[in-house]
């Protein structure tokens, strides 16, 4: 009784009317006697078709080690019902928590998007709408044959974590990702607001460790792995663990969630782009929603894996030291310029007021909002006619649901943080090749900008020798010249 | 509007049923131990409430999965094509569209930047930087970077070039506030500073070093829509906006305000966009009170020119309510 009444207040009023009812059904069909909310129901049930449920009950009881409280009150006359009710009322907070009983999992909708965009109430349910009809939902993931995802891999990826066959595990995403990322990709899961950095939205489709070319999305190698090592120095661990296959339709899902949000972008965005005829409603047609917003999104996933950076080898004769020494040279110079931000420590404490892509969109729309409410504080409302007092009314009350997006479904700002180059510890990966690609096409997303172009290959390889040298740079002696010391010595 | 909470239970079910534990197990226990368990249970509730259970989280709209299925089934039964779009009439011929855009009232002073680095060349003999958003000529009074550009064009007059245009920078600044350019078409980046910078255009990922002296091409591949930022991550007070257009319908006012936009098509009903950096109007939208253009909120106007005609909108004057003085 207790547990069923603190299971029911636990699940949020009007959300969920389930435990009652399946109250009901449960004591349909097992007790022959209907009388939801009471553990009584069961004590006094009769005797005759109830048996078998009752055995039945008792038998899970006692295998799974359950037991009834000793001051169970009404309890007579039979000692089975006595067990029954027990069993039963024990078993009930469990079905009711683990079996369907809250609601089923749903995608966020990109609400500061939305308010960025003005969009109306009806506007925000036609792309809700529209998202669950290209995309399912997080218990069944559908996709658009556009966008080339394999299904099967999704459907292990995706729904709540359960077992159908022995061995055999399915909601992979919700098991080891969506407590950091979201169940929507939105980089808003529990723990997201305790970890620095901030776990990776995925919605804009941005990828910061790739071996793509900045503006490419990454290969599904890429997704692979970062999954397969993590990413040094962040809270993203290795998943080197899980099977191939797992982490295949991980990186898909992935891939999925990322296509979805960035669909929702495109459809919020559109919203701008209507006529005055459309009034305020997105097309419904396959000529708007495939061929305009899903397959741009799909083709430039499809693209990754032909954008791949050449990366000239590394001259086998190099003479390590003239490339370290050039290295060093770039790295301080006009012309690779990493000093502005890395620091003339190389501590990464160089540029560090600048935030990256995903924090700027939260930083700029605090300031729009910001702005907005000082001009509208400074507007004098006793000369308004009706129409613009409604206007003005409009006004703040969207400002007032924008901040109150910004402050509940985004994560405070954060500034950046160069690359400590004196640790020796890269997110994106080690290898010199890793180190090249980061300089050659910078990182997408972040304030770290590309080479190519203007730094030829051979100088890129002499940063990276210059960079893998930094965590040893010793001149001195040590314990008197530490690069910890470097920020006193300079 | 009432301020929902949303439950973790919907995006988070584990969490919920963490969360509910808590709370069921400090009032399902006997009383001896109540208050030790509480307190633990306490703590957790606050560490909970802290990360999530609790926070004011706007709830957006649940969709509505009758609606969804239905569109699933016409999406995926819909042969190519679709709803048959009805196809906008044409007319034969070009026309040039010009006017000029001048601010009623009075500007505030421009605010300085606050330059901190590389002072040397940025700050250069005592040199300042001012905030470029609103450039209002003195003896003129034209409104200066103003953008204007074709919405919808049907057919289009001139190739895409390959000359690239040119987008530099100097003295810590860049030489163009606001940049009009074609998609396509490429673009030099230039640096004509002694120090280096980098050039990052929103939307385009292109972010790039530019070496003191130096250059790099850019070729837009798609259209921005809206202008977009183009900033300089070592120097952050550095901002300049871009747009690049498909049909290069696209102008920025000079100095004195005025535009010109030649080989529009004729004999058609065009729709422009108008956008300025300082506008009130969403997402730098400026309207105008001009019934006669059809002008509305979302900054676009439209306007059917004659073959050969060049249409002078005349004076355009944008108010103090239109563009924060």
């Amino acid at each position: 009784m207790e547990y069923l009444t603190v299971n029911t207040l636990s699940v949020e009023s009007g959300t969920c009317t389930r435990p009652s009812k399946l109250w009901e059904d449960f004591a349909r069909a097992g007790c022959g006697r209907s009388r939801p909310g009471k553990t009584r129901a069961f004590s006094d049930a009769g005797e005759g078709e109830t048996g078998d449920s009752r055995r039945l009950l008792r038998t899970t009881g006692q295998m799974t080690g359950l037991r009834g409280p000793s001051h169970g009150r009404d309890c007579r006359p039979a000692t089975t019902g006595w067990w029954a009710g027990v069993l039963a009322s024990l078993m009930l907070p469990l079905l009711g928590t683990g079996c369907g009983q809250t609601a089923a999992a749903s995608y966020r909708l990109n609400l500061v998007e939305s308010a960025k965009q003005q969009l109306k109430p009806e506007q925000e349910q036609q792309v809700a709408n529209i998202l669950a009809a290209l995309f399912g939902t997080p218990d069944e993931p559908f996709a658009p044959a556009e966008c080339g995802l394999d299904e099967a891999k999704l459907k292990l990826a995706a729904g709540p974590v359960r077992s159908d066959i022995v061995g055999r595990k399915n909601g992979l995403y919700r098991e080891h990702c969506a407590h950091c990322h979201g169940v929507t990709g939105d980089g808003m899961g529990p723990t997201a607001a305790f970890l620095n950095p901030y776990p990776r939205d995925y919605r804009p489709g941005v990828f910061k460790f790739k071996s793509t070319e900045r503006a490419d999305k990454p290969t599904h190698a890429d997704l692979v792995m970062v999954l397969r090592n993590g990413l040094a120095g962040s809270s993203m661990p290795s998943f080197a663990l899980l099977s191939d296959a797992k982490i295949e339709s991980l990186a898909e899902y992935v891939k999925y969630l990322s296509m979805r949000g960035e669909v929702e972008l495109a459809l919020m965005r559109a919203f701008f782009e209507l006529d005055d005829e459309d009034q305020g409603k997105l097309p419904e047609d396959r000529d708007f929603l495939i061929d305009e917003i899903v397959m741009p999104v799909a083709e430039s996933w499809q693209a990754a894996e032909d954008a791949l950076i050449d990366v000239p080898e590394m001259p086998a004769d190099i003479d390590m030291a003239a490339s370290i020494a050039k290295g060093k040279e770039l790295f301080y110079g006009n012309k690779a310029n990493c000093v502005k931000c890395h620091g003339v420590t190389g501590l990464g404490d160089g540029q560090v007021n600048d935030y990256d892509d995903w924090n700027k969109v939260v930083v700029q729309a605090y300031k729009t909002v910001e702005g907005s409410l000082e001009q509208a504080g400074e507007t004098s409302t006793w000369n308004m006619d009706a129409d613009e007092a409604a206007e003005h009314r409009a006004e703040l009350a969207w400002l007032d649901r924008y901040q109150r997006v910004l402050d509940g479904n985004a994560l405070p700002p954060r500034t950046i943080r160069p690359r400590n180059l004196r640790e020796g510890v890269y997110r994106g990966g080690m290898r010199p090749l890793d180190l090249y690609y980061r300089i050659h096409a910078g990182i997408n997303g972040a304030p770290m900008p590309a080479a190519k172009g203007t730094v030829p290959p051979e100088d890129i390889w002499h940063i990276v020798n210059y960079i893998r040298s930094l965590p040893y740079d010793f001149n001195g002696t040590l314990g008197v010249d530490r690069p910890m010391m470097a920020r006193d010595r300079l | 509007m009432t301020r929902q909470r949303i439950s973790v239970a919907k995006e988070f079910p584990t969490m919920q049923r963490i969360c509910s534990g808590v709370i069921g197990f400090g009032s399902a226990d006997t009383a001896w131990r109540r208050g030790r368990r509480l307190s633990v249970a306490g703590s957790l509730v606050v560490a909970f409430v802290a990360s999530g259970c609790g926070t004011g989280m706007v709830a957006g709209p649940a969709p509505d999965y009758e609606v969804a299925r239905a569109l699933r089934e016409k999406l995926s039964s819909a042969t190519e094509g679709g709803d048959a779009k009805e196809e906008s009439p044409q007319g034969t011929g070009w026309a040039t569209l010009k006017g000029r855009f001048v601010f009623v009232g009075t500007p505030g002073a421009a605010k300085a930047l606050v330059v901190d680095k590389d002072t040397q060349v940025c700050s250069k003999d005592g040199m300042k930087l001012y905030d470029r958003s609103l450039i209002v000529d003195e003896s003129t009074k034209g409104l200066a970077n103003v953008v204007l550009f074709l919405r919808n064009s049907s057919r289009v007059k001139n190739e895409v070039s390959t000359d690239p245009l040119v987008f530099d920078q100097k003295n810590c600044e860049f030489l163009t506030p606001v940049f009009a350019g074609r998609v396509g078409q490429p673009v030099d980046v230039k640096n004509s500073d002694p120090i280096g910078h980098n050039t990052n255009i929103a939307g385009a990922s292109f972010n790039q070093l530019i070496p003191a002296g130096d250059s790099t091409i850019f070729t837009p591949g798609r259209e921005t829509g809206l202008p977009v930022t183009v900033t300089c991550n070592i120097h952050p007070w550095m901002k300049a906006y871009a747009v690049f257009r498909e049909d290069g319908y696209v102008a920025v006012t000079a100095a004195d305000g005025s535009f010109t936009i030649p080989d529009l098509p004729a004999g058609e009903p065009l729709e422009f966009q108008v956008w300025h950096e300082r506008s009130t109007g969403r997402s730098g939208a400026v309207s105008l009170e001009r019934p006669e253009l059809k002008w509305n909120a979302k900054g676009r106007f439209r306007i059917e020119l004659k073959e050969n005609e060049v249409k002078d909108l005349g004076v355009l004057e944008v108010s103090a309510d239109a563009i924060r003085g």
